[in-house]
């Protein structure tokens, strides 16, 4: 290697080492916050876990300790044979992804006639203010109106028995595929215009010269998106459907407003951090909440995983 | 770029232009459908609030009545229940909470963009695996703590933690690896700038539209939020709009006014919309240039 | 620029910072003005705190304290409100009475309200304080419910009620004479004076195209009222008494044969059928629910004021009421004392609280004086003397078995029940998600599935 290449290395490297004192100052503050803000709570919570700690009315009871009591209840089938925590993990994904189908489907469908210069789509920065609109608006505000809206003697019953559609009021908080539908709707609506924007980002970055050489080759626009856009797009697709993921699993405000804490018909709504959430109140039953908390904690990391492994092995198989 | 994709298609026959205007126009009646969704929750929430009790419980309507400015005094001047305070106390604590959460982020992910330390590798995959973490698992124990200090009713739980957001932080990084190169940090070194100094005259500025991105998103956040808040809060003076919108719908028989409640729900989501409508230049462009490969 | 800019964001931050730390205190919500015609003393203040803190759940009583009560001089109220949604209300209380001892005096909880649903774990507790101590005692006026509600297992009183909520049967005039042949309050009582009897005027109203309820929960604190035993026994395991039992099975038949409609309480639904073109023949309420929950009834276009009567139906039973508990520790015993007395025994801000409030009062004299009076009839009820009505209801009202668990368990048990009202689920299956209810919410009770 020529002797000056070496010299600007050796430069280039003390400089480097010489400011590294920087990085550790500026990552300080996020990292100090963090372990007290976060981490000792996370330890605390974990902790927790293998308490028996509640309040009975104003006396406390416990902390005393219980080994994996908590989790043994947790996983303990009720006197008709069904475990509360694996009803609840199916009602949140179930949920979770009757919304998030339509928002990515949707979302990549507009981010792709937005991003089409055949199609020249008009009016689009009012079109995208709209979609993230809903994002702005209070679950609670949101699951209210839902609530007036979808009631036995709401509008959508209204219209649907003038025009014949039906011919008794439905019930669409007694019917679990209704309720189920409904919140996954209402997710769909506050999310779907953020992974747009999303999708949008990522396919304004891929190459223009790529389109244009399929195109050359004769491709047409289903084979350029499935050969081309999509795998390109995985990263960015990865990433949304893992944040995403996770946004789901913590599912709370829009069902625990929508069926008013009960999670009814038959807890068919009620979501893990709602499970979490009741033993919180009135209770501050720390043991079991824990024991919830970590479960909820696992089971995120695990299909984090399985999402990001399953979907880089897609990703690279189908890259040339 | 784009000349070439469309001489092209000029060149194409009518049949392909007649398709086109049929899937354009397909195209248009899906975002228009989508647009009356989306809206959907706004008008009524607006019609709602120009409704009186006595209206509301007569039923649903689609046309707004004449009700509007008897919410808005009642809302407004609601003893009990001070909007004002709420919108002070849910703007001061979202404001700091954007400011911190973009400024500490972007410091965070600067460092371990720009420097090259032991242990920097560590620090990344750290901070991302934290971000796998469902804040729930830490809240119980959060909320614990803050009892035990006797932090009820302070604001500083409620914002000290925003300085840690690994999500914020993680796009920070991206948007830098894309549009941040290192030479300019060369040329303010040389200039004899101190680090500090370099990141908040000179990197700041460039990263602007993420950090306007990201400002929106936690200030919608943290002025959405509820759960901790109700949990650590409750002296009227101090506390948010979440919590004060929840303690309208307790069945207080005597004062059951939804017309009012509607208007309070309209007054707490507009600060939002403002502060939305200012910076949505930004996000587009934000989101849009943070994937662009520079 | 840009360094001005950062300036003043460091500087803003810090100004944040140090202002948002800190729990300011005493700048409470407006103190209430010593306006109104109360006749009560202002009491002695010298030794006594400055700050006088209540808590409560609503602003009902705020609204009665700061038109009849005068505070004393120098004295600043404060009103800490917690709605009651989901036991909010009460956790808040329980973390303020837990810190009573080491509060600082202007933090001290001076007063505070409870209902009946709760009422007993407050009074059987330490933190409440016997109320003889500062010469407050259970005056014959009261109604004897009220104060063994508010006493210990000791018979120590720790509080007093100032509104009694004698609850009635409301029930439509028209729609009655068309069911029974008559609205005759008197002949309709006895149509309905027992649970058997009302269960057949129901299969009659529905022959005729009625509704007996509009909700499939209105009967449900009649029945909870009345039970001969409490919700978990000596052992703290769960119980049903009969009672709540015999309300499962209302509930589900009058759901199956269409007696009544899936609806809440406080449903759209049911407050449709307010209306004159509603078909339900009765509601279930005190004095303040038809004063102020039936708009849609008093509505002067499609309302059907006047065409409504009462009569105790099946059972007797009250709805609500409110309690004022005195706190132990706190430091302003004369202003308390003065405020329960003001508010009980006062002839003149009873009157005023039934006469201008329509409540009904602690005061049996008081009350009686109303009941008597030929000329004191309430228009919404056709003129009908409803405080005659509650004066002998109030008689029979029971005040049993509370358990401090009280008013989680009542106030979902009815919603939890409903997949199974609807026939969508087993009964079985209905219990065993009761159960898991019972267990988030109250973990000290042993539910059947876990003995």
């Amino acid at each position: 290697m020529p002797r000056q290449i070496e010299e600007n290395i050796a430069i280039r490297r003390h400089r480097s080492v010489s400011y590294a004192k920087w990085g550790y100052l500026f990552i300080a503050p996020f990292f100090i916050v963090y372990i007290l803000c976060t981490l000792i709570p996370q330890f605390l919570t974990v902790y927790n876990s293998f308490f028996e700690s509640y309040m009975d009315g104003l006396k406390q009871v416990g902390p005393n300790y219980v080994g994996i009591k908590n989790y043994i209840a947790l996983f303990t089938p009720d006197s008709n044979g069904v475990i509360g925590i694996i009803k609840y993990t199916q009602n949140t994904l179930i949920i979770w992804i009757l919304g998030a189908v339509p928002q990515f489907v949707i979302a990549m469908l507009l981010a792709l006639f937005f991003t089409s210069y055949r199609l020249n789509i008009k009016g689009q920065p009012f079109f995208k203010s709209v979609i993230y609109l809903p994002n702005l608006i209070m679950a609670s505000a949101f699951a209210m109106l839902f609530f007036t809206l979808f009631s036995n003697v709401g509008p959508v019953n209204q219209l649907l028995l003038q025009t014949g559609i039906i011919d008794q009021t439905f019930d669409f908080f007694r019917s679990k595929v209704s309720v189920r539908l409904l919140i996954a709707l209402m997710n769909f609506l506050m999310w779907f215009g953020n992974t747009t924007i999303l999708f949008m980002a990522g396919i304004m970055g891929i190459d223009q010269e790529l389109f244009e050489s399929a195109t050359i080759d004769g491709a047409n626009s289903t084979q350029v998106f499935f050969r081309i856009t999509l795998p390109l797009l995985m990263p960015i697709v990865v990433y949304a459907i893992i944040t995403a993921m996770i946004g789901g699993l913590q599912m709370f405000d829009v069902p625990q407003v929508l069926t008013n804490r009960l999670g009814n018909p038959d807890r068919t709504a009620l979501t893990l951090v709602m499970y979490l959430n009741s033993y919180l109140t009135p209770s501050k039953n720390y043991g079991m909440s824990g024991a919830v908390s970590m479960y909820l904690f696992i089971i995120t990391a695990f299909l984090s995983m399985i999402v990001y492994r399953s979907m880089i092995r897609q990703g690279t198989s189908s890259r040339r | 770029m784009v000349s070439y994709v469309y001489l092209k298609h000029n060149a194409v026959n009518r049949k392909a232009r007649l398709t086109l205007s049929l899937y354009r126009a397909a195209v248009y009646a899906v975002l228009i459908f989508l647009t009356i969704l989306c809206l959907f929750s706004f008008y009524l929430l607006f019609v709602n609030s120009t409704r009186s009790n006595a209206q509301l419980q007569a039923g649903f309507r689609i046309l707004p009545q004449e009700n509007f400015l008897n919410n808005l005094v009642n809302a407004w001047n609601d003893v009990s229940i001070s909007i004002p305070v709420g919108l002070k106390n849910s703007f001061f604590i979202a404001f700091l909470t954007a400011a911190l959460t973009t400024y500490f982020s972007a410091l965070t992910a600067f460092g371990i963009h720009a420097y090259n330390f032991k242990g920097r590798n560590f620090a990344f995959v750290f901070i991302m695996a934290v971000m796998m973490i469902p804040p729930q698992v830490g809240a119980v124990g959060f909320i614990q703590i803050c009892f035990k200090l006797k932090l009820t009713n302070n604001y500083l739980p409620l914002i000290l933690p925003s300085i840690a957001a690994p999500i914020v932080f993680f796009y920070m990084k991206q948007y830098m690896e894309s549009v941040l190169s290192l030479e300019i940090v060369e040329a303010a070194r040389c200039d004899g700038s101190n680090e500090f100094s370099t990141f908040n005259r000179i990197v700041l500025p460039i990263i602007r539209p993420a950090i306007a991105v990201q400002a929106i998103f936690s200030f919608v956040g943290s002025w959405n939020n509820y759960f901790i808040p109700a949990l650590l809060l409750d002296k009227a003076e101090r506390k948010t709009v979440p919590i004060m919108i929840a303690q309208l719908r307790s069945a207080d028989y005597s004062k059951f006014d939804m017309g009012k409640v509607y208007m309070f729900i309209l007054l707490a989501i507009l600060p939002v919309i403002i502060v939305y409508v200012f910076l949505s230049k930004f996000i587009i462009k934000g989101v849009q240039a943070g994937a662009i490969k520079g | 620029m840009k360094k001005a800019l950062s300036i003043l964001l460091v500087l803003v931050l810090m100004v944040g910072l140090l202002a948002g730390c800190g729990d300011k205190t005493g700048t409470g919500t407006p103190v209430s003005p010593p306006s109104g015609s109360g006749t009560s003393t202002p009491a002695k203040t010298a030794e006594e705190g400055k700050v006088f803190n209540i808590y409560a759940w609503n602003e009902e009583f705020k609204g009665f304290f700061e038109k009849y009560y005068t505070v004393p001089e120098g004295i600043t109220v404060n009103w800490i409100i917690t709605p009651s949604d989901g036991g909010a209300y009460q956790e808040k209380l329980d973390a303020a009475l837990l810190a009573q001892e080491s509060a600082s005096p202007d933090e001290k909880v001076d007063l505070f309200l409870a209902e009946a649903d709760y009422i007993l774990k407050y009074v059987e507790s330490d933190l409440t304080m016997d109320v003889s101590t500062i010469g407050v005692t259970a005056a014959p006026t009261m109604y004897q419910y009220t104060v063994q509600a508010a006493s210990d297992s000791q018979g120590r009183m720790k509080g007093v009620s100032f509104q009694c909520c004698p609850a009635a049967v409301i029930y439509r005039r028209s729609i009655a004479k068309d069911v029974l042949g008559t609205d005759d309050p008197a002949k309709v009582q006895e149509a309905i004076s027992d649970w058997d009897k009302f269960d057949a005027v129901a299969a009659k109203a529905k022959e005729k195209g009625y509704y007996m309820t509009a909700s499939y929960v209105e009967t449900y604190r009649t029945f909870s009222n009345n039970c001969s035993m409490p919700w978990v026994d000596a052992n703290n395991k769960l119980q049903f008494d009969p009672m709540i039992l015999a309300y499962l099975k209302q509930a589900k038949e009058y759901l199956e044969k269409g007696y009544t409609l899936p609806a809440g309480i406080w449903d759209d639904e049911k407050n449709q059928q307010m209306f004159a073109t509603g078909k339900t023949m009765c509601f279930f309420g005190p004095a303040w629910y038809y004063n102020f929950c039936m708009g849609n009834a008093m509505d002067p276009e499609k309302g059907c004021s006047g065409d409504w009567a009462i009569v105790q139906g099946p059972q007797a039973y009250f709805w609500g009421g409110t309690w004022l508990l005195a706190p132990a520790g706190t430091d302003n015993p004369t202003m308390l004392k003065d405020i329960m007395d003001t508010f009980t025994i006062n002839e003149e801000v009873c009157s005023k609280l039934v006469e201008n409030e329509m409540q009904f009062s602690n005061n049996t004299k008081v009350n009686q004086k109303f009941a008597d009076d030929p000329n004191y009839g309430n228009e919404f009820l056709g003129g009908q003397n409803d405080t005659a009505v509650f004066v002998e209801l109030a008689k029979n009202i029971k005040f049993e078995h509370k358990t401090q668990y009280d008013q989680l368990l009542n106030e979902q048990l009815p919603g939890v029940f409903l997949d199974y009202f609807l026939g969508n689920i087993t009964e079985d299956q209905a219990y065993a998600n009761y159960y898991q209810y019972v267990n988030e919410k109250y973990p000290a009770i042993i539910t059947p599935d876990e003995a």
